[in-house]
């Protein structure tokens, strides 16, 4: 309760901090915002010119973008620092980090406020509630619970991928240098059915690098395409449980990466 | 002697590079699962479609590769080097960009000119194998290469200044990390490394034609695939050429006002 406490506070001193520069501030509410048209842009053109994507019609399309967007705008939000942390690796501001009462995660996901966020979520609010009025889906209790999950879900699974490299990072710092790649496949790739891929390929972006389950199988799961999409039914359903339980073993990696954290001299 | 310390200033970031295997590993790792991920999304779109936009299959995977490709022309991790004009900017070190005996400016031009030749070599590097495997289109003829060559060229030159420009916003915002992020976005939205402009609205096209982005990748990828036939492609180069002055001539007007602001640490 008091870490809590604590974490609040901290939050809110980062929050004046960042108001201390408003252009910069407001520039960085926009880039949120505009980052995340990007996502709806290449969408929306998507859709328009190639109608009946993967068998999937456009408002059922919509809800990917729509759930991965949500998803990653919490992530931002809550857990997001671990995305570039490679900097503060490189800085030795671990080391600061490891002599403080707090836990070093916490420190690295309170080390500033994510103002970009405010923008990432106003979109992708806006983008949740038009694809939910498009939607031909009878939103049954259930279904709601369950696109909440998936959002959750969606949030700790990214939050996992990011830890990781992090993870990786504290031993080579350069590895941040993949968070940018992940950040750019999670946008471009994990916006629209992925069995308009080749089979491989959809393979690759669900068992080599799990992109699939952030937001596609969640939507297939809902909008009754589940039992299409290459893997079994059960698997894509688990999805928002999985994300939970990749976001618990990152935390383990991390627990087991900072006792042979060797520090930036050796 | 000129021309050797032009040529030790451009090769600097070159040189960080080729030390740093792991590096350029994941480069080009990351280059050769982008290039399949994309043309086997545009293959899969087209797969119950014929020509969209007036673009063909092969014309818009094509397209769509060497956007990739084009992307490491300027891609370099200049952060890592401690040597943009941001960091010199926060760290109050712009100060010896003016104490040497090469101009700030002409230090600035020489680095970017050997990250985008670096970077050439990668993208030439993967377009050779992209042919080889069947990936992309061959230019229709040695005419249309030639032209594409030259856009090319031109393009480069506009990305530099419009880059420029960003860092030299840094002489009066001592920040620029939100500024570049959004030109970032334009740049990728309005150039069509996103998705071909020919798939956007007619209104985002016109509207993309009065800004100085489309000039930096699509109107090459556009003539070498085609879609602007080689009888519109002087129009283009015009334009394209038009950019190159008019940001030159602005980003010099910009220098010499950056240079009063300079100060040392402690005024």
């Amino acid at each position: 309760m008091n870490g809590m406490r604590i974490a609040w506070r901290v939050t809110r001193l980062n929050f004046r901090a960042q108001l201390e520069y408003r252009t910069e501030f407001l520039l960085m509410i926009a880039i949120g915002a505009i980052w995340q048209v990007s996502v709806i842009v290449f969408a929306t053109v998507l859709l328009t010119r190639f109608t009946g994507m993967g068998g999937w019609d456009s408002s059922e399309v919509l809800l990917i973008p729509a759930t991965r967007m949500l998803a990653h705008a919490l992530f931002v939000l809550l857990l997001g620092r671990v995305h570039g942390a490679g900097r503060q690796i490189q800085e030795g501001r671990i080391d600061i980090y490891l002599t403080r009462p707090m836990p070093v995660y916490r420190q690295l996901q309170l080390a500033f406020f994510p103002t970009n966020a405010i923008g990432d979520l106003t979109v992708a609010v806006g983008l949740m509630v038009g694809a939910l009025s498009r939607s031909h889906l009878d939103w049954t209790p259930g279904r709601i619970s369950y696109l909440i999950a998936a959002i959750v879900g969606g949030m700790f699974l990214e939050a996992a991928l990011f830890t990781a490299i992090t993870c990786a990072g504290l031993r080579f710092p350069a590895a941040d240098y993949w968070s940018r790649w992940l950040e750019e496949l999670l946008g471009t790739f994990g916006s629209y059915p992925l069995n308009v891929l080749p089979k491989a390929v959809g393979g690759l972006l669900t068992y080599g690098l799990p992109l699939a389950f952030v937001a596609y199988f969640p939507a297939a799961v809902l909008t009754g395409h589940g039992h299409d999409t290459g893997v079994p039914y059960w698997l894509a359903a688990v999805s928002p449980l999985l994300g939970v339980v990749a976001y618990l073993g990152s935390r383990v990696l991390w627990r087991w990466s900072l006792r042979h954290y060797a520090g930036v001299n050796g | 002697m000129a021309v050797l310390h032009a040529w030790r200033a451009a090769r600097v970031t070159p040189l960080g590079e080729l030390h740093a295997p792991p590096r350029m590993t994941a480069v080009l790792v990351r280059l050769a699962v982008q290039v399949v991920l994309v043309a086997s999304l545009w293959h899969g779109l087209y797969a119950h479609t014929g020509t969209t936009a007036g673009l063909t299959e092969g014309q818009a995977v094509t397209y769509a590769v060497l956007a990739v490709l084009a992307s490491r022309l300027r891609e370099l991790d200049q952060y890592a080097g401690r040597d943009t004009v941001l960091q010199h900017m926060h760290f109050g070190t712009i100060v010896y960009w003016y104490l040497r005996p090469l101009p700030p400016q002409r230090y600035h031009a020489l680095r970017a000119l050997g990250e985008q030749v670096y970077g050439f070599a990668w993208a030439l590097g993967g377009y050779l194998v992209c042919l080889a495997a069947g990936v992309v289109d061959p230019p229709r003829s040695a005419a249309v290469a030639g032209v594409f060559a030259l856009s090319l060229f031109l393009g480069q030159c506009v990305l530099y200044f419009v880059l420029l420009t960003l860092d030299q916003l840094c002489f009066w915002t001592v920040r620029n990390n939100a500024a570049m992020l959004i030109l970032i976005f334009a740049q990728n939205l309005l150039s069509g490394v996103y998705a071909p402009l020919w798939f956007f609205p007619d209104w985002f096209i016109t509207l993309s034609g009065f800004l100085p982005f489309q000039a930096t990748l699509s109107v090459p990828l556009s003539i070498y695939i085609g879609r602007i036939p080689l009888s519109d492609a002087f129009e283009q180069l015009a334009i394209q050429a038009f950019w190159v002055v008019a940001l030159f001539l602005f980003t010099r007007f910009l220098w010499r006002r950056a240079a009063r602001r300079v100060i040392s640490q402690g005024g």
